[in-house]
């Protein structure tokens, strides 16, 4: 039901009411208008019987002045008479005019007037005119003729009068009757219009009430439906294992999942209505300055905003986490946003993971290398060994100091793969000034065997020694690492180029301000990355070796040359022609090395 | 008690190792032929009457487990001594030669291989 159906069923009870009294009244009106006529025929009636009793006094007052007159002969009897005569025929015309439309009533008011102008005319002037005349009128044969008109203008009186009475009789019953019914009706009526109005608002207010009832319900089960989303969403927010912080549009905290609490340290109860900046302090793992909070920063961007590396959250009692966050408006259907969600988590492990895949990898690379090295030392000490048996099996002195030069040489190389070994390893606490050309020809001198087992010529183009700022040993694994990679692209006949060009302050292409450095080139031309490949390339664990590779080769190549401050990237072309693969590393001569790097 | 002059193949791409490897083998009374490469040696295996291999496993185009396949199909009495500076090599590339040392082992433990694989049965 809705507002104009319950607006319609308030005006229905309310107009039934309104119209069953107008009816009660209208049927009261015509009963009242009935009886009242009826009160006024009575009126009537009364009105007719006095005028009647009127008349008939005035002619008893004729009757009487008249036989006073005629037994005293005085004429001041005579003056009742007189004065009656002169009312009378007026008085008799009023009850004519009383009888109004009555036939009968007038009909016997004009036989009374008749009859008195019978007598009046045959009995009373005749003997007012012999008494006056100074006759005597007691004559008896007169005089009973005159008592017999005045007994037909007394009964027709009478019979007015009777008639009048009758009248007023039978309508005083009908009025009695007429009560009676009008009571009877207004009786019926209420009675009728009150069970009619009863029903007619129990139906409606049933329906109302139906309505509400199903009101009810919906709101019920809405409520119910709202319950067991926010319990669901709740629990979703409990149970997920990243803290999940809500904040009103202004940046004030409204809710942390436990996991969220327990990251921070504050409890809702503490946290909530504050700023987050206050709950939530972040700064720069290395830089130690304030980060921006995602949410201050969703609200200055208006977007979801990512996952900010090398954050450090000051948990409540001051220990520190390291964290991932990111942050996304909560809009309401306007598209305004109404509050913002913070999502975070603890990657201390994830870091310490990262550390140790990094360290794996670099166990991985010595692995090989160890490999290689064995097989580089083991040759020039088997050729000791075997020219130290010829001396001490006799060799004339000559041949031994042609054995013993040789044996020199031998160790000598010996020597210099051993140091080369050890830079690789070797692990400095700062950065030291490196020189590439030097560290590149270290490299390949180590990996000399391996590449001419691979069946791959290398050239070279460096002129000129570059030298750089850098942490020697990590340069030598991304070298070792790139050089590695492109001789097995190469492969069997295969050709490897290296080079090294200084790069002088400026602006590059795209307009961007580069600084003093050196760009390092490998290239092979190998086959080429097809393209689908090439975004996988620096992601960990993707190799296209199979077993032979551990995919992170590339990926902490790049960690390590971020961390330096530089850069690398990798350009592919898998045509018939031209293919081949370039990977450009470029490294600055004064960098700001990231500590927390990796 | 000299060696009957025995003809010895060394095959190996460390050039200096080879020089001296032939030294001492003469010395110990065999002759010698020398070849720097897979291929070469395959093709003085085939044309000269070689007696013994012995053969570098690491070498630059065709390794020597491929040579010894090789060797094999062309004469499978001729006895061969895989000698390599890699430690542990498979024992897929093993079983394809008589006998199997790592460079470093010395020139006693090599000369004493070899005539054992000249000399099976009775002699030593």
């Amino acid at each position: 039901m809705n507002l104009s159906q319950f607006n319609n069923i308030l005006r229905q009870v309310f107009l039934l009411p309104v119209v069953a009294l107008l009816v009660v009244a209208g049927a009261l009106y015509v009963q009242i208008r009935n009886a009242n006529l009826t009160v006024n025929l009575i009126q009537d009636a009364d009105a007719r019987i006095s005028q009647a009793a009127l008349v008939s006094k005035l002619i008893a007052d004729e009757e009487s002045g008249l036989r006073g007159y005629e037994t005293t002969g005085d004429p001041q009897f005579l003056e009742p008479f007189s004065e009656a005569e002169a009312h009378i025929q007026e008085e008799i015309k009023n009850l004519g005019d009383l009888a109004r439309d009555d036939q009968d009533q007038k009909h016997d008011i004009t036989d009374l007037r008749e009859e008195h102008e019978t007598w009046r005319d045959g009995f009373a002037i005749p003997v007012i005119g012999q008494v006056r005349g100074g006759g005597k009128a007691n004559d008896v044969a007169l005089n009973l003729h005159g008592k017999v008109l005045m007994d037909d203008v007394r009964h027709d009186l009478d019979d007015l009068i009777h008639k009048a009475e009758d009248n007023k009789a039978r309508r005083i019953a009908r009025w009695h009757r007429q009560v009676h019914t009008m009571l009877l009706a207004l009786l019926f009526l209420a009675l009728g219009m009150g069970v009619l109005i009863g029903l007619f608002t129990r139906n409606r207010l049933h329906s109302v009430s139906a309505a509400y009832q199903a009101t009810l319900e919906i709101l019920g089960r809405r409520a119910e439906e709202l319950f067991q989303s926010e319990q669901q969403l709740r629990t979703t927010l409990d149970s997920i294992g990243d803290g999940v912080i809500t904040c009103d549009a202004k940046g004030r905290v409204q809710m942390m999942n436990p996991i969220a609490r327990e990251l921070t340290g504050w409890s809702l109860a503490e946290a909530r209505g504050e700023l987050l900046e206050k709950v939530f302090p972040i700064v720069n793992e290395t830089t130690r300055e304030t980060v921006e909070t995602p949410v201050a920063k969703v609200k200055r961007l208006n977007r979801i905003v990512g996952m900010a590396n090398h954050t450090v959250l000051i948990r409540k009692d001051g220990t520190e986490l390291k964290i991932a966050d990111s942050g996304a408006p909560i809009r309401d259907k306007r598209g305004e946003t109404t509050g913002i969600v913070l999502v975070f988590r603890d990657i201390t492990m994830e870091r310490k993971t990262q550390d140790a895949l990094i360290a794996n990898e670099k166990l991985a690379v010595a692995g090989r290398l160890a490999a290689t090295i064995a097989h580089e030392i083991h040759n020039p000490l088997d050729s000791v060994s075997n020219l130290l048996y010829l001396m001490r099996n006799g060799a004339s002195s000559e041949e031994s100091n042609q054995f013993m030069d040789m044996a020199e040489q031998e160790l000598t190389r010996v020597t210099q793969i051993s140091r080369a070994m050890l830079g690789l390893y070797r692990e400095s606490k700062a950065p030291v000034v490196v020189e590439l050309k030097e560290m590149l020809q270290e490299i390949l001198l180590l990996l000399e065997r391996r590449l001419s087992d691979l069946g791959v010529t290398v050239q070279t183009d460096m002129l000129k020694p570059v030298s750089v700022a850098a942490f020697p040993a990590e340069l030598r694994q991304v070298f070792n690492n790139l050089i590695t990679n492109a001789a097995e692209a190469a492969g069997p006949g295969g050709e490897v180029k290296i080079s090294i060009v200084p790069q002088a302050a400026g602006l590059d292409g795209a307009g961007q301000r580069t600084q003093k450095g050196a760009k390092i080139t490998i290239a092979d031309n190998g086959p080429g990355v097809p393209e689908d490949v090439r975004p996988h390339l620096f992601q960990p664990f993707f190799t296209t070796k199979g077993e032979h590779g551990t995919g992170l080769g590339l990926w902490v190549s790049r960690g390590i040359i971020n961390k330096h401050g530089g850069t690398i990237a990798l350009e592919s072309d898998t045509s018939q022609a031209s293919h081949g693969t370039v990977v450009s590393v470029f490294l600055e001569t004064n960098p700001i090395i990231n500590a927390g790097g990796g | 008690m000299k060696a009957a002059s025995n003809l010895v193949l060394c095959v190996d791409d460390e050039l200096v190792g080879l020089r001296i490897r032939k030294i001492l083998l003469e010395r110990a009374g065999y002759r010698v032929l020398t070849a720097p490469d897979g291929p070469s040696g395959l093709a003085i295996f085939s044309a000269e009457p070689v007696e013994a291999v012995i053969l570098d496993y690491s070498m630059p185009g065709m390794h020597g487990g491929e040579v010894a396949v090789r060797m094999r199909l062309a004469k499978p009495q001729v006895p061969i001594l895989l000698l390599s500076a890699y430690m542990g090599l498979s024992s897929e590339v093993t079983s394809l030669v008589d006998m199997y040392m790592t460079k470093g082992e010395g020139a006693p433990v090599l000369l004493e291989k070899l005539n054992s694989l000249l000399r099976p049965v009775s002699t030593s």
